[in-house]
């Protein structure tokens, strides 16, 4: 690593000021003269037919400017190219409570939301579905006409010979794991500020500009073009700072869309910030998975086949969708050697507000179920857990059963590392009374191979500007949304071209500025974004290195850039035998170049000097402008087609140029008559290929195990009749500082191939571990195995009662005797008409008392 | 989500306040700590033509030793958690008060504000308290049920604590085990034009052990899905005087009646601590939130009456 100057060294955000002192700008922050204030009227119902809406009242309000509704801009839209299926506002039908109707701008907050009372709606209300397994049977009054059965999509693959394996096992796991719906809850409300150009010629409404909180400019760029009917041309997206997205700001939200339509009706800018609960509304979180998990193994611990049936509620709308099914069957692979797979993917429709993409997209529930059901072979056939899975190691190079192709594989030191640090072997299963450790391993892509818009684009563009000042300007449409981009891209290009750190300005995610990026989801920043701009600056690095080369009297290629100099290989700055001092070269040449210095007076000037045994950064970039016209270099980036994945349909999601791979250790201590869990301590190893910034790195790695960490003990949306019940960050629980454990984050390098400096992802693939690490320790600890997060004190205290035989705990009939058929179901979801759906036999929530802590 | 407008009113003495009380009641809100109210304002809870800022009226604050202890209502719970006074002499206050909300809630809110507390959000749309007729917890009923959520009053009603209530007739004093009825919707007793000025705390109170212990999902923020307050008097290894109070399972805080004499004159043992904590928990009635079921949140008070019994009976 003392190869490099700045890249692995620990670097502060090169935006880390405006944040901590305030003075930087989020999309709220912003205002424009004239602006106005946008405030979205929201649906009350889960499933409805609107049958009029009058807005004259909301009209007739002093300071209201306009008030737009879904016919105001009809064209439908979605992120994914199959899933056009939402509105900016509603066209005849609302599909959830929240479900956006109308929207008025006014002069003030206030009279903004004053109007929206005055709006009068008729509804005709049709029935709702809010259980997946339920909304499967539906015949009748379907959430999307062309969904039959309220299907989104299903999904069924078969790799190898999967009924063989299970025939021919030793011993067969089989189960049902629920994970019920989390959702984002960044810090910032997303936000949307969008203002039309007066066109010169017309009069009327150009150019359009919009600043959002966004993860994707150019993909909400695209979707503006598509609704506004407008040319992407006269679309200008800027991102200013984001507060945190985690995949909540990766797909156009409605806000960013309604912004826009009403600026255009109302010839003013128009500002929209959501309130919390709209935040809740807009969601695109993890959906509740309801994952029937089966695992083949020999005698030796040997994993042979693995079939999974996954049921996603996916809420109103497809969103993502698609892609999050196939992602949950396709990230079966590429993690452990499995030889057979069989995955049934059903994503359904439901009543409720559209699941997305959120950290760790599809694959984190499902890692839950898997890394459970391995503890439990383990147990059963008194393995130790760790030593399973280091024997269903992959043994890359080389392309899994369903096609995914694995290059770099840090997975056995990372769980050598978690087993060393935590002391594994001394201490599993001899920490005392009701204290337990648990491991767990997990991987992530670094980018998705093929890109949603099924397209031959570069996944990342990047240009590269350097004037006579010596300023290094990068120009990338990645989007900072608090992970470290605009860092990671100027330390690329620092390292590239051998200057300081300072030097590099970052222009980023501006759709006129900026080439284009597909923005910052599914860990690809790095990796791609990283990778055009290495390209970029090795390509202005080589127009430099010729033009030094000449005055150094070597070859290009024996030119070496490094410090903020450039010298001839072998000499190093410091042996250099040049008569000059070098800061009094650099004062005395940038006093006379300053832009002036033509190309006579500098060959004169070298005459004088003689031949140079280095050159400062500024007086090669000088040289290098002097001889090739300006200086500026491209770079860019898709995925080789050999990391693409196989041809079955499908097959596009879940290759990536790399994954990443973690493994942790959770140590925790269960309250047994509470069945209150405390995690004490996680040791967590991310393989990121190399850290170019291990600060930042580390700083994923425990940010993924703390929000793993509310998915396991707190965090879960309820529901009741599709209504969300805690739509608010003090009823939705998201840990406090108090309660968050310990975390060790180690990091493991394994030099991808293909990364950039061999770096991969290290944002996402930490966090699906953390849920089953909590679960196996608290097994460690107590001996429940829990199926369903989450692991609430009364889920645990239930399972506690189950295997003592000791009263149970009720978790779904109410005690209220004025509402005794009340039902609390599993998920939340709280049902006060009837006992709601049928449990299917292997619930968590109906396991009885013999076989819930038997299952070793 | 915008403020409603409103007149601000700041009145630096009690008998000031309770004037613009008199003149506005019906139509106007009391302004404490704020932790509560505004965002309460803001998603339209309250809409009052007046708020009336007591904030300036200096004597409201403070802890004040007599011969007996008053402590005005104004008293952040800051305050009274660092209290070495009350940490010495009333611990079941001090610890009561160090659960609430977070850090900079507790500097802002008050002892008064957490008396009064109303606890109920919008969040899923109106209910029978405001606008509504739909009960969420218990359908079909015209009852409501919301539930009381403060972590001081039990502490408090162990104490025997009465608080003084200003009016423009004048000054009354209640027991607060008195103050509070039971029903959702108009869950204390206090009129539109009173004001909840100080608290006392008996003498006879001082220098029990004390215990709260509270349920919540996180470490901090939260509300109680469950509390339980207990403080104790032994002699001779036996108790003299104990007293037993919930909160946030019912409508109201409530003492549990029959613990004293459960209690008074034995040795505590596990059995002992046990079978109070079953007298407890057959008294609350928890209902349906958005966090833990109403059986489970039953069981802790249970669970947390017998570890709290036992810890102020052995500590």
């Amino acid at each position: 690593m003392s190869d490099f100057s700045i890249i692995g060294k620990r670097t502060a955000m090169v935006d880390a000021a405006g944040k901590t002192t305030g003075a930087g700008k989020y999309t709220d922050d912003l205002t424009l003269p004239g602006m106005l204030i946008g405030k979205i009227l929201h649906s009350p119902f889960p499933h409805a037919r609107i049958k009029r809406i009058d807005s004259s009242r909301a009209r007739a309000l002093e300071g209201v400017v306009a008030i737009v509704t879904g016919k105001d801009a009809p064209n439908p839209y979605g992120i994914l190219p199959v899933g056009h299926d939402e509105h900016a506002l509603a066209l005849d039908k609302v599909r959830y409570v929240g479900d956006n109707v109308a929207c008025v701008a006014a002069i003030s907050e206030a009279i903004a939301e004053n109007a929206l009372e005055l709006i009068d709606v008729e509804y005709e209300v049709l029935p709702a579905y809010f259980d997946p397994e339920e909304s499967m049977k539906a015949e009748t009054d379907l959430i999307h006409e062309n969904k039959l059965h309220n299907i989104e999509k299903d999904y069924h693959h078969v790799f190898g010979d999967p009924e063989k394996a299970f025939g021919e096992a030793d011993y067969v796991a089989e189960g049902r794991f629920i994970a019920n719906e989390v959702t984002h809850a960044a810090m910032e409300p997303h936000s949307t500020l969008a203002a039309f150009e007066i066109d010169s010629h017309t009069g009327k409404p150009g150019r359009l500009t919009v600043w959002s909180s966004t993860q994707v400019p150019y993909y909400l760029q695209h979707k503006l073009s598509l609704v506004l009917d407008m040319p992407m041309a006269q679309i200008r997206v800027i991102k200013p700072l984001v507060g945190g997205g985690f995949g909540g700001k990766s797909e156009v939200i409605p806000l960013e869309i309604i912004a826009a339509i009403a600026a255009r009706a109302a010839k003013a800018p128009v500002k929209i910030t959501y309130t919390r609960e709209e935040v809740f509304w807009a969601h695109r979180g993890r959906p509740r998975s309801i994952i029937d998990l089966k695992t083949a193994v020999k005698k030796d611990g040997a994993i042979t086949a693995v079939k999974a049936r996954v049921v996603q509620d996916g809420g109103a709308y497809c969103s993502y969708g698609v892609v999050t099914i196939l992602y949950s069957g396709a990230l079966l692979g590429a993690l452990y050697d499995i030889p057979n797979i069989q995955y049934d993917g059903y994503r359904v429709l439901t009543n409720k507000p559209a699941c997305g993409a959120m950290r760790g997209h599809g694959t984190v529930n499902v890692r839950f179920a898997f890394e459970s059901q391995l503890d439990e072979i383990a147990a059963r056939l008194n393995l130790d857990p760790a030593e399973i899975r280091r024997r269903n190691l992959l043994k890359p190079p080389c392309v899994t059963i369903n096609g995914l192709r694995v290059q770099s594989y840090g997975l056995p030191e990372c769980i050598q590392q978690v087993v060393e640090r935590s002391r594994w072997k001394q201490r599993k299963g001899q920490l005392g009374k009701a204290s337990g450790l648990g491991i767990a391993c997990s991987h992530y892509v670094s980018g998705a191979a093929n890109s949603i818009i099924r397209s031959d684009m570069p996944h990342s563009t990047v240009n590269i500007k350097i004037d006579r000042d010596g300023g290094v300007v990068v120009y990338t449409g990645a989007s900072e949304i608090g992970q470290g981009s605009d860092t990671m891209t100027a330390q690329i290009a620092a390292e590239t071209l051998g200057c300081s750190l300072g030097r590099v300005k970052v222009v980023a995610a501006d759709t006129d500025l900026t080439p284009i990026d597909i923005g910052s989801y599914s860990s690809r920043v790095t990796f791609m974004a990283g990778n055009a701009t290495l390209r970029a600056a090795e390509q202005v690095k080589k127009q430099i290195a010729s033009a030094a080369a000449r005055k150094m009297n070597c070859a290009p290629e024996d030119v070496v850039f490094r410090e903020d100099k450039v010298f001839r290989k072998g000499d190093t700055q410091g042996q250099s035998p040049t008569p000059l001092e070098p800061t009094q070269a650099a004062v005395s040449v940038s006093g006379r170049v300053e832009g002036q210095i033509l190309r006579g007076s500098l060959q004169q000037k070298r005459k004088e000097e003689g031949q140079k045994y280095f050159l400062t950064f500024e007086e090669a970039v000088v040289a290098a402008i002097d001889f090739h016209g300006a200086l500026t270099g491209t770079g860019s980036y898709a995925p080789p087609p050999e990391a693409r994945g196989g041809k079955h349909k499908g097959a596009g999601v879940g290759p990536s140029p790399a994954y990443s791979y973690s493994a942790q250790v959770a140590e925790v201590s269960v309250d047994e008559d509470t069945g209150e869990v405390t995690v004490h301590k996680v040791w967590a190893a991310h393989d990121c290929g190399r850290a170019l910034n291990p600060v930042s790195v580390e700083g994923q790695i425990i940010g993924s195990v703390w929000m793993g960490m509310g998915q396991a003990l707190e965090e879960e949306m309820v529901w009741k009749d599709g209504m969300l019940m805690n739509p608010g960050l003090l009823e939705y629980r998201s840990p406090s500082s108090t309660e968050s454990p310990e975390v060790e984050p180690i990091i493991v390098e394994s030099v991808d191939p293909e990364g950039p400096f061999g770096a991969k992802e290290c944002s996402e693939g930490s966090l699906a571990a953390t849920i089953p690490a909590i679960a196996n320790a608290i097994y460690d600890a107590v001996g429940i195995r829990l199926h369903e997060s989450p692991f609430t004190p009364e889920r645990v205290l239930a399972a506690l009662r189950a295997r003592k035989g000791a009263k149970p705990i009720n978790l779904t009939e109410g005690v209220d005797p004025t509402a005794p058929r009340r039902f609390r179901e599993h998920g939340g979801a709280l049902w006060f008409r009837g006992k709601g759906p049928e449990r299917h036999p292997l619930d968590p929530a109906r396991r009885e008392a013999a076989d819930a802590g038997g299952d070793d | 989500m915008s403020l409603p407008e409103f007149r601000l009113l700041r009145p630096s003495t009690v008998e000031e306040a309770v004037r613009y009380l008199s003149q506005h009641a019906g139509n106007i809100r009391v302004l404490a700590g704020g932790t509560d109210l505004i965002p309460s304002m803001r998603q339209r809870l309250f809409e009052p033509e007046y708020v009336l800022d007591i904030r300036h009226i200096g004597e409201l604050k403070g802890i004040r030793q007599g011969a007996e202890v008053e402590i005005g209502a104004l008293t952040s719970l800051t305050v009274i958690e660092h209290s070495e006074f009350l940490r010495r002499h009333y611990p079941v206050l001090a610890e009561a008060a160090s659960t609430v909300a977070s850090p900079l809630l507790r500097n802002m809110g008050t002892i008064g504000g957490n008396i009064c507390l109303v606890t109920w959000r919008k969040g899923c749309g109106f209910c029978i308290k405001k606008d509504g007729d739909l009960c969420h917890v218990a359908p079909g009923g015209s009852k409501c049920w919301a539930v009381f959520s403060g972590d001081t009053p039990p502490a408090l009603l162990c104490l025997d604590a009465h608080i003084e209530i200003a009016s423009s007739a004048g000054l009354r004093r209640i027991p607060l085990r008195e103050f509070y009825t039971g029903i959702g919707d108009s869950y204390r007793r206090l009129e539109a034009n009173e004001l909840v000025t100080r608290i006392f705390l008996p003498a006879a109170s001082a220098d029990y052990r004390g215990i709260y212990r509270k349920l919540r999902i996180r470490g901090s923020i939260d509300y109680p899905l469950a509390g339980v307050a207990v403080v104790l008097k032994r002699s001779n290894g036996h108790v003299k005087d104990a007293r037993l109070a919930i909160t946030a399972v019912n409508p109201a805080p409530m003492l549990i009646k029959a613990a004293p004499q459960m209690l008074e004159g034995k040795a505590v043992d596990t059995n002992l601590a046990e079978a109070v904590g079953d007298l407890a928990a057959k008294t609350a009635k928890p209902l349906t939130t958005s966090a833990l079921t109403p059986e489970y949140r039953r069981e802790m008070i249970r669970v947390f009456t017998k570890r709290a019994v036992l810890a102020a009976a052995n500590n």
